[in-house]
């Protein structure tokens, strides 16, 4: 089953300013895909018409089988979860007051339990009524990506999960997004962290000045763009030596003179490199 | 209806932590020890001295009310004395006054009424209009003029207040992916300070304007209430909405402060006439408030049909600015 259906998704702010421009895409159910681009991509425009916060987009949408026109009523916030950029929560209240407060809009048999919630993203525990304005951004974003998952979402949109985490937090953070693969979650993963995309994804689309200039798995989009090439450092004669090889030529195994193969290198391109070949710049610009 | 309780519970909680249940009460305090022991004591004025120097006797009918002297000198220490009195000379059997000029509407007050003691039984009646004794009609005055201020001015600050810090902890976009119908957001509000001011307003009409004196006129005075609440606390989630920070807000509260209240302040309590004022929205609402205290309430459908458009308006103008503000970039 197709959760997000796609097709020639077209969005201006203004007149003659089009933010996207005939975006073709689908989300399996239980997919995990990634979005990525640059700032000002059309990144954020295409998760907001998805989410319902803007109208008046052009082309065919659908969400959960269902056009988006009728779709945006209350029984589809249920079912989806959002966390934002940033970590939007009442500075003044703690953290188990900001989720009992964001919970009380959803049925109570869906909702998960806060305090197991806030332990499974190894919140401190000092910390839970001290209000949000005396947490550091990485607890910040803990409340907020326990906000998201409150409810048990089906559909789940991700707008840059580990920014602002350090690198332990960004790892817990990707465990827990599997853990929601393995429930079925269908993630909509909307970054430009490279390391998160290849980690988790099951497909990513590259998208630069409102239009997708890829789409494929992150493992296709490095092979088809590998120069097949690998790089094989040796000792020969008490010298150490480097050789770039076809990839073909290494079949019969490694064939040049040597004594002793210090590290072989297969040259595949990151993510980033892939998606600077396709735009022609960086995913930070 | 969940929800809304969840919300209405929000809204009470970031009233409280902005500490305007505490400020509303200590208005109310400040507000009444001035209406019962400021206000009303010094807008005290005697009545007007009337002198009168009558040596041949010719006003036979002249009012008790009249202090009769003996030479025009005696009248004359007696205005020097008290500047706000009248003498009137009647020795050569045509009455003539004499007074210290302020005013001219003052001077004309005084002088009819100083005539009006030589003839108390005349043909010419005052027309009655009200029966508030001179301390009732204080009363109601100051305390219809606290009220509207208390509501043009503190409430409408209160309400923008409150969205503002919503706005700078960027939750009301999550507000726009919460299974919630978004008018609620606002409603919530509305429903609160309209409840607020409507129990300040009643506890200001008993405790400024007395219980007995109270009763008749609350109901009207509620209604007012509700209206004018209504009409500031959507100006001010528009205003909160629109502009960008509370520094912009500021200026567009002194605005609405100077431009918007003083005029009809002017014009309603004072002798100042501005033929314009009948366009100004705000002196049809504040005189409805003051019709409502003085009873003199008259059907109005116009007035009614012209509030309730302005409501839709300005609701149908913060919904559009709060949709807006929940699509904005963080």
């Amino acid at each position: 089953m197709k959760m997000i259906n796609v097709k020639d998704l077209t969005f201006s702010y203004k007149k003659g300013k089009q933010a996207l421009h005939g975006l073709n895409f689908t989300v399996n159910d239980g997919e995990i895909f990634g979005f990525l681009g640059p700032n000002g991509s059309g990144k954020s425009t295409t998760q907001k018409i998805l989410t319902g916060i803007l109208k008046g987009h052009g082309g065919e949408v659908s969400l959960f089988g269902q056009d988006i026109a009728g779709v945006h009523t209350q029984e589809f916030f249920q079912k989806i979860g959002v966390l934002f950029e940033f970590p939007y929560l009442y500075a003044n209240l703690s953290a188990v007051d900001n989720l009992n407060y964001f919970s009380s809009f959803y049925p109570r048999n869906q909702l998960r339990n806060v305090d197991e919630l806030l332990d499974e993203l190894e919140f401190k525990k000092d910390f839970l009524k001290k209000p949000v304005s005396s947490y550091s951004k990485g607890m910040r974003q803990r409340v907020s990506m326990a906000r998201a998952l409150l409810s048990n979402p089906k559909l789940l949109f991700l707008d840059e999960p580990t920014s602002g985490l350090d690198p332990s937090g960004a790892v817990l953070f990707r465990r827990i997004i599997e853990e929601e693969r393995k429930k079925g979650t269908t993630v909509f993963l909307t970054t430009h962290n490279m390391q998160d995309a290849d980690l988790l994804c099951d497909r990513v689309a590259f998208i630069a000045g409102g239009n997708i200039v890829a789409l494929d798995t992150p493992g296709h989009l490095k092979e088809q763009n590998s120069s097949q090439s690998i790089l094989v450092s040796y000792l020969y004669r008490g010298k150490r030596k480097e050789r770039t090889m076809e990839l073909s030529e290494m079949e019969g195994g490694v064939r040049f003179p040597h004594d002793e193969i210090l590290s072989i290198h297969s040259g595949e391109p990151t993510l980033e490199d892939v998606f600077i070949q396709y735009t022609g710049r960086g995913l930070s610009e | 209806m969940k929800g809304f309780r969840a919300l209405l519970k929000k809204d009470v909680w970031l009233m409280a932590a902005g500490k305007f249940f505490p400020m509303s009460l200590v208005f109310l305090i400040l507000y009444t020890l001035y209406v019962n022991f400021g206000y009303v004591r010094f807008m005290e004025e005697p009545i007007y001295q009337v002198y009168l120097y009558d040596p041949q006797g010719t006003q036979g009918d002249a009012s008790r009310l009249l202090h009769r002297v003996d030479s025009l000198e005696e009248m004359d220490a007696a205005l020097l004395h008290d500047a706000n009195a009248v003498g009137i000379d009647a020795s050569t059997g045509e009455a003539q006054l004499i007074l210290y000029g302020r005013t001219e509407e003052i001077d004309r007050h005084r002088a009819d009424y100083a005539l009006s003691l030589l003839e108390p039984s005349g043909s010419e009646r005052a027309k009655v209009i009200g029966s508030n004794t001179p301390e009732q009609k204080a009363r109601k005055e100051i305390t219809c003029e606290l009220l509207f201020f208390e509501i043009a001015a503190v409430g409408f600050l209160g309400i923008a207040a409150i969205l503002f810090k919503e706005k700078s902890m960027g939750v009301i976009r999550v507000h726009a992916v919460l299974p919630i119908q978004k008018n609620l957001f606002l409603l919530s509000k509305l429903l609160l300070f309209l409840l607020c001011d409507l129990i300040f307003a009643l506890l200001l009409t008993l405790l400024g304007v007395g219980v007995r004196d109270a009763v008749s006129l609350l109901p009207q005075v509620l209604l007012q209430t509700a209206l004018l609440s209504l009409i500031m606390a959507l100006t001010g989630l528009v205003c909160a909405l629109l502009l960008k920070d509370f520094r912009q807000f500021t200026l567009a509260y002194l605005v609405i402060a100077i431009f918007a209240a003083t005029p009809v302040f002017l014009v309603a309590n004072t002798a100042v006439k501005l033929d314009w004022i009948r366009f100004h929205p705000f002196y049809h609402i504040y005189m409805g408030l003051k019709n409502a205290y003085f009873e003199m309430q008259e059907a109005n459908i116009g007035y009614y049909l012209g509030c309730l458009a302005g409501i839709a308006v300005l609701f149908a103008a913060a919904r559009y600015m709060f949709g807006r503000e929940m699509r904005r970039e963080g």
